[in-house]
């Protein structure tokens, strides 16, 4: 298979490439190698958290962060990627994001606090509308709400954390409900729930429910993120008014339906816009000659196949989906080949707490300023490859809270520059 | 005693990763049609993977659930880590079947030639009694097919015979061999002479080798054991002649056996070159214009088409090849439509107990076709064009339709 | 004042101690057994569960290889929920290995074990994954595998049902004595801090490997040497038999099915102290290149965390190394040889066999205590404790068949989806005062033990910790934080392939999604100041950290 540009992964830095290069009316497939194992994280989009992942404080206005974070750490992903990028990324998120239907809010130059499903606040960027009511810098009363035997939402946990860790105010209180139709007994997930809450009667019902234990006035109410599967925008908008109340969805472990709606939504407007999915077609070996890539081979059906494309994203989520393997002591990239990191005793790569600093989440791709994949001394492996996302080197957004953020200008900028190469 | 630097392959993601590369990461319940679509359906990764540690072969299946799979396999194509789900479940499926007896359903169901022999010696007949109420009350009765659910109609004449009455072109460049399936043999003879006419076109002379079925009714049947029976009868056929030529299938699901079910889910041996040698008849024709030989002199078809891709055509791994082709005749308009699964996976939607299912995990696709309007709907899948029918009340045809019209086939 | 008067104090909650408080409640014996930490949660809870048939012993120890015969058939008769009848094979790979197929076929004759050389072939048909290093295979009908935690959990229910009390995370700090006689201990609440003392007629000092340190507290010496044993977990059984190598014991020549993984053990290596357990990679590294020789698959299965145990090899005074000492069992009448009554001391043994050293122990104290009346425990069966092993390996089976036609909905939720467990069968323990932690719960239901390691179960558990047990929301969230600090322990030494890719997508949730660090923070608990959960005993002597 011939194309112009192709784009491997199936994260949010893949999707941002995708769209970007589609946007510029360039031919380009998308070779996804399944929905990242990571997709549960992207409910909301968060750029830049916490100023490192040692900092309490959260930060508060995260371009201007990124932009100091640039100026002091020239070869942290940020910088490479560049702050226009980021820009320039997160401006075409937002647009697309409305033209494909989804409703979001943010700007670079703001974060919201949201609670989190333990009752944490978390400094987040960009979210969904029906997010945005659980901003933890407002200090309205918040009633947190279960629904019996839905194990992935406890308000009451969430509740109790809040009451101590949210300063602003401390009015939190739990409620649950019995989700009308599902026995507190049976198996329902939050997928179960979203495609009920579909139904204008089960969404009257629920608020019904809801109302009948919230007193006091001027409370919002918070509950799991399942409103709504597909028809999100319009589940959230009806249920608010029917409840009488303002509402915010908090995300859960997978199945995560905020996220899904996200992914589903965009990979979908990019196919409809024009865009080639390979699906089952996990890419690896690139074949370069002479200073470029001709091809990359994925893993169809029956045999390996070629995608011949004049440039190519890399834009993977580190070891989830592939980008990089971890052998007992070796760790390679399955694109180039090379041992990207070597560790006498596996135990190595972790710290001694699973919540310090991992180095094995530092490892990736070493990367030129312009992204391309870079050998020991800087130089580009392919001058037609780029690297987007988790996967480059030298970056853990865990502690700093920075994944979506990463994603989005790694991802526009690789796009960029792709285009240019091809 | 042991290499200085073990290395598990776990690591490594491989095409039939085992059941360890799991990582919970639940994907493959999000995307999965049944489950988006009840809440009795535990989903993949509990049947799956999960399952599979607590399975020990000399006891027996546990297979409580496992037939809401419709083995539609967007789990394995959602899965990041690739891990061979469809595997386990289908595995398990047959070993309690085969442990538990196998009903009258699957064994019918499983048998397509036997079905599709009887049924084209007895077309008119058969097509009258798959019409009949009384007769399908009573098959809902008995065999548990729901009464709703129409019927493939049978032809008397099979392609095999039609083949065999057809003159060999001159003069050719190259040949391939043609798996044409069950579905062509026996149901619709035409999309085979169609096949058969575009690649003569193209100056390509079509074999046409002795087959069996290539047993995905069977493999959903909860009968592994039939399919790899008949799998090994096509290997024995259909080997030696890949050594010598490319084989194409107009059917997603048979050649998705061929290429990749023989050689990972039922193991047989020396079927790996002849998947390796197995195209998507979409997928070669694209090839042939990549290499610059795919005759482009097309009349223009002014045609509105919707096209909606069977999930095992995801499965393939190779993209939307019909699409691409369809770019390339002049006058058609062809719009994807995407809403998932279309609900039949084959036979699961034919069943009395599933078929109200089918057709709500459908039911987004039929909505959508509605809306949009067009002349036809385009599907590789014999089964998804029979449920875009039923479902949506509009007309369909395989994406080669509009070449070999292009072509001025008829 | 003592707050509580008793027969006997059982000190140690672990096979031995829980086998010895069950003997004494049959007798009629009033008794408390009292434990530092959670029943089965030291060398017991940390063995890999192989019930020896003798096979192991019968050429080095026929002794110990005797008692296992015995011992494997009454638990087969008394404790059949807590055992899985996996048979085991012994096979030969190396040259060695065959010189010493003769000794091994005498040994078993002479212990009178069941065994029975097959061909090579018809062990690989049995059993698919044995490797092509295998030369010689012999089929031990009663090796099978015996869940620690259910044995411990069976026989302490049993007892309290007959009168005796528990008492976990209650240590011993000290004893009350009257002359030579040992007429007390006092406690303290290990978490609590609170501080009780029992009046008693005697102490059973069953601690195994910390018996040294027990008797200690009373200027008395029991020179028991803690042997480290480290253990790797692959994510599911490769084979369903045990599998021994046919050889001198050594290192990494066992992998035991246990319920839906495999368990490669073990390595011995003596250790200064028994909670020094560090995991070395060497010893990771050889349990795997061992197993692998016995077994296609292990080098390339997920091996999903890795754990130390620690075993008691009572000392007889020999100077050999690790297994060369005798595993056989002393019972230590401190009366006759150290003057201080009322104190007995058990050491040595294994899991296998702790129902005759409970036996023979309580023999002794009963007859101090005037207590006439028989050991009845080879006879009656343990079956008070309703969870079975056969139940847990039977888990998918028991979830509910979904009808899609009738429109019911029979099917269960989970708690932990990877090992299937129910809210229910979590539930009970929540309400139970002796479970403390997270971990607790895990060792009683198998939640959190899966390829995941609580990724996703922990969250679900914290959340029962506020609404089934009251903790208040810093609690739960520290309990959550140190169940996945427990687990991570144990993967951090195996990371490497699925697993490290699984750690990516558990960080991923439990720092993104929840933003659990930051909650930590906020609470003031910063992991690198954080403490172990539970304080020792005593520190770790200096001079013993080396």
């Amino acid at each position: 298979m011939k194309t112009d540009l192709a784009v491997v992964g199936g994260g949010l830095a893949a999707l941002t490439a995708a769209r970007a290069i589609q946007r510029s009316d360039r031919e380009v497939v998308l070779v996804w190698p399944g929905l990242s194992s990571l997709y549960f994280l992207y409910a909301t989009i968060d750029v830049l958290g916490y100023a490192d992942a040692g900092a309490a404080e959260p930060v508060d206005d995260p371009g201007a962060a990124v932009a100091g974070l640039i100026k002091d750490q020239p070869s942290h992903p940020y910088a490479r990627a560049g702050r226009p990028a980021l820009e320039g990324g997160t401006k075409m998120l937002l647009e697309w994001l409305r033209e494909a239907g989804l409703v979001w809010e943010g700007t670079l130059a703001r974060n919201v606090l949201l609670p989190t499903a333990t009752g944490t606040p978390k400094p987040s960027c960009l979210v969904p509308a029906s997010m945005a009511a659980g901003d933890l810098r407002r200090a309205d009363p918040i009633v947190l709400c279960g629904f019996h035997g839905y194990q992935d939402f406890a308000p009451e946990l969430a509740a109790a954390n809040l009451r101590r860790s949210w300063r602003t105010g401390n009015q939190v209180s739990a409620i649950r409900i019995a989700a009308p139709g599902f026995d507190a007994d049976r198996l329902f997930t939050s997928i179960d729930l979203a495609r009920s809450f579909e139904d204008r009667g089960f969404r009257a019902e629920v608020a019904n429910r809801m109302r009948r234990q919230i007193s006091g006035d001027g409370v919002r109410v918070g509950l799991p993120a399942v409103l709504g599967l597909t028809r999100a925008e319009e589940v959230y908008a009806d249920f608010e008014t029917a409840l009488g109340y303002p509402v915010f969805e908090i995300p859960t472990v997978p199945p995560s339906v905020a996220a899904l709606r996200l992914f589903d939504r965009l990979r979908k407007h990019l196919q409809e816009t024009g865009v080639e999915l390979f699906w089952n077609a996990p890419a690896h070996a690139a074949t370069v000659t002479e200073g470029r890539c001709t091809r990359i081979l994925l893993k169809s059906a029956g045999r390996e196949q070629p995608i011949e494309a004049r440039a190519y994203v890399l834009a993977l989520e580190d070891w989830v989906d592939g980008a990089l393997r971890a052998g007992v002591h070796l760790v390679r990239d399955p694109f180039f080949g090379r041992v990207i990191a070597e560790h006498a005793v596996p135990s190595q790569r972790t710290a001694e707490s699973i919540f310090g600093v991992q180095p094995y989440a530092q490892l990736g791709y070493p990367v030129t300023d312009r992204l391309q994949p870079a050998d020991e001394t800087g130089r580009p492996l392919a001058d037609n490859v780029f690297v987007a996302g988790g996967a480059i080197a030298g970056y853990d957004p865990s502690g700093t809270k920075s994944r979506g953020g990463m994603a989005i200008a790694t991802g526009y900028r690789a796009a960029m520059e792709a285009m240019a190469a091809a | 005693m042991m290499t200085e630097d073990f290395e598990p392959v776990t690591d490594t993601v491989e095409e039939q990763a085992p059941v360890e590369a799991c990582t919970k990461c639940t994907a493959c319940n999000t995307v999965c049609p049944v489950a988006r679509n009840t809440e009795i359906f535990r989903g993949p990764k509990l049947l799956g993977p999960e399952s599979e540690r607590f399975r020990i072969p000399q006891e027996p299946s546990v297979v409580a659930g496992l037939d809401l799979c419709s083995g539609c396999k967007l789990c394995e194509v959602t899965c990041p880590s690739q891990v061979s789900i469809q595997t386990y479940i289908r595995r398990a499926q047959n070993k309690g079947a085969r442990e538990r007896g196998r009903t009258l359903r699957d064994f019918l169901l499983g048998h397509t030639r036997l079905l599709g022999t009887f049924g084209s010696l007895t077309a008119p007949l058969a097509n009258l009694g798959n019409r009949n109420p009384l007769l399908r009350w009573f098959m809902e009765r008995f065999v548990g097919i729901h009464r709703k659910r129409p019927l493939p109609r049978y032809q008397f004449l099979t392609f095999e015979r039609w083949h065999r009455r057809h003159p060999r072109p001159v003069r050719a460049r190259r040949k391939v061999a043609y798996f044409y399936g069950c579905w062509v043999n026996y149901n619709e003879r035409r999309l085979g002479e169609m096949v058969v006419a575009i690649l003569e076109r193209n100056g390509i002379e079509v074999v046409v080798p002795r087959q069996q079925c290539c047993g995905i009714p069977a493999v959903v049947n909860s009968n592994t054991d039939l399919a790899r029976k008949y799998g090994v009868q096509n290997v024995r056929l259909l080997a030696p002649l890949a050594g010598e030529m490319d084989i194409v299938a107009s059917s997603t699901s048979c050649g998705l056996m061929l290429k990749h079910d023989y050689s990972h889910l039922l193991d047989i041996p020396g079927a790996e070159p002849l998947g390796a040698r197995t195209y998507d008849i979409c997928e070669y024709l694209w090839m042939l214009h990549e290499a610059k030989e795919l005759d482009l002199d097309f009349q223009p078809v002014p045609m509105r088409v919707l096209y909606h891709a069977p999930c095992h055509l995801k499965s393939h791994g190779i993209g939307y090849p019909a699409m691409r082709l369809l770019r390339l005749v002049p006058g058609v308009k062809v719009e994807e439509v995407d809403e998932g699964c279309c609900g039949i996976s084959g036979t699961f939607g034919v069943k009395v107990e599933k078929y109200d299912l089918s057709m709500k995990i459908g039911s987004r696709l039929f909505a959508a076709v509605k809306a949009a309007g067009s002349d036809a709907v385009l599907a590789d899948c014999e089964t998804c064009r029979m449920q875009v029918e039923h479902g949506a009340g509009a007309s369909s045809a395989h994406p080669v339709e509009i070449l070999a019209r292009a072509y001025g086939y008829r | 004042m003592p707050d509580l008067s008793t027969g006997v104090v059982v000190i140690g909650g672990g096979s031995t101690g829980a086998g010895v408080l069950r003997d004494l409640a049959m007798r009629g014996i009033d008794a408390v057994l009292v434990e530092k930490g959670d029943l089965a949660s030291g060398t017991t809870g940390r063995s890999h569960g192989l019930l020896h048939s003798g096979g192991r012993y019968c050429v080095n120890d026929l002794q110990a290889a005797i008692e296992c015969v015995e011992e494997g058939r009454i638990l087969r008769k008394i404790a059949r929920t807590t055992i899985e009848d996996t048979g085991g094979y012994f096979v030969s790979v190396t040259d060695e290995d065959r010189e010493w197929e003769p000794r091994f076929v005498e040994g078993c004759r002479q212990a009178g074990i069941t065994c029975e050389r097959i061909s090579v072939e018809e062990a690989r048909r049995r059993e698919p994954a044995l490797s092509r290093h295998v030369r010689t295979a012999f089929w031990l009908p009663e090796d099978g595998h015996l869940d620690p935690f259910f044995l411990v959990l069976a026989n302490t229910e049993s007892a309290r049902r007959r009168g005796a009390r528990v008492m976990t995370y209650t240590e011993v700090v000290g004893f009350s004595r009257a002359g030579d006689r040992v007429t007390g201990v006092r406690l303290r609440d290990v978490m609590s801090g609170a501080e009780t003392a029992i009046a008693c007629q005697a102490v059973i000092n069953a601690t195994g490997a910390w018996s040294g340190l027990v008797a200690r507290l009373l200027g008395v010496e029991v020179r028991v040497v803690p042997v480290k044993g480290v253990m790797v977990v692959l994510s599911h059984r490769l084979a369903h038999a045990a599998i021994n190598r046919c050889h001198k014991p050594g290192d990494g020549d066992i992998v035991v099915p246990a319920l839906s993984v495999a368990i490669l053990g073990t390595t011995s290596a003596k250790v200064p102290h028994p909670e020094v357990l560090p995991i070395e990679w060497d010893e990771v590294r050889r349990m795997i290149e061992e197993g692998a020789l016995m077994l296609d698959g292990v080098t390339t299965a997920r091996a999903m965390r890795a754990y130390a145990g620690v075993r008691p090899l009572y000392d007889l005074g020999a100077e050999a190394e690790g297994r060369e000492m005798s595993r056989n069992f002393a019972v230590i009448d401190h009366e006759v040889r150290d003057g201080v009554k009322g104190l007995t001391s058990i050491v040595g043994g294994k899991v296998t066999t702790y129902r005759l050293m409970a036996e023979r122990v309580v023999d002794l104290v009963a007859r101090r205590l005037g207590v006439g009346n028989p050991c009845t425990t080879a006879d009656v069966p343990i079956s008070d404790h309703d969870d079975s092993l056969d139940q847990l390996r039977h888990r998918p089976a028991q979830l509910g068949v979904p009808k899609p036609h009738s429109g019911e909905h029979p099917l269960e939720p989970l708690l932990c989806e990877c090992e299937m467990v129910r809210p229910r069968d979590a539930a009970p323990w929540f309400a139970d005062p002796a479970v403390r932690t997270l971990e607790d719960v895990r060792r009683r239901t198998r939640a959190g033990m899966g390829p995941c390691q609580a990724a996703i179960c922990s969250y679900r558990l914290a959340a029962r910790l506020v609404t089934d047990r009251g903790l208040d929301g810093s609690q739960a969230t520290r309990a959550m934080a140190d169940f996945l600090e427990t687990r991570w322990r144990g993967v951090r030494h195996v990371f490497w392939g699925s697993q490290l890719r699984q750690a990516q997508v558990g960080t991923g949730l439990q720092m993104e999604l929840f933003n659990l660090d930051r909650q930590l923070a906020i609470d003031g608990d910063r992991p690198e100041t954080r403490e172990p959960r539970l304080p020792s005993r005593r520190p770790v002597p200096a001079e013993a950290r080396g």
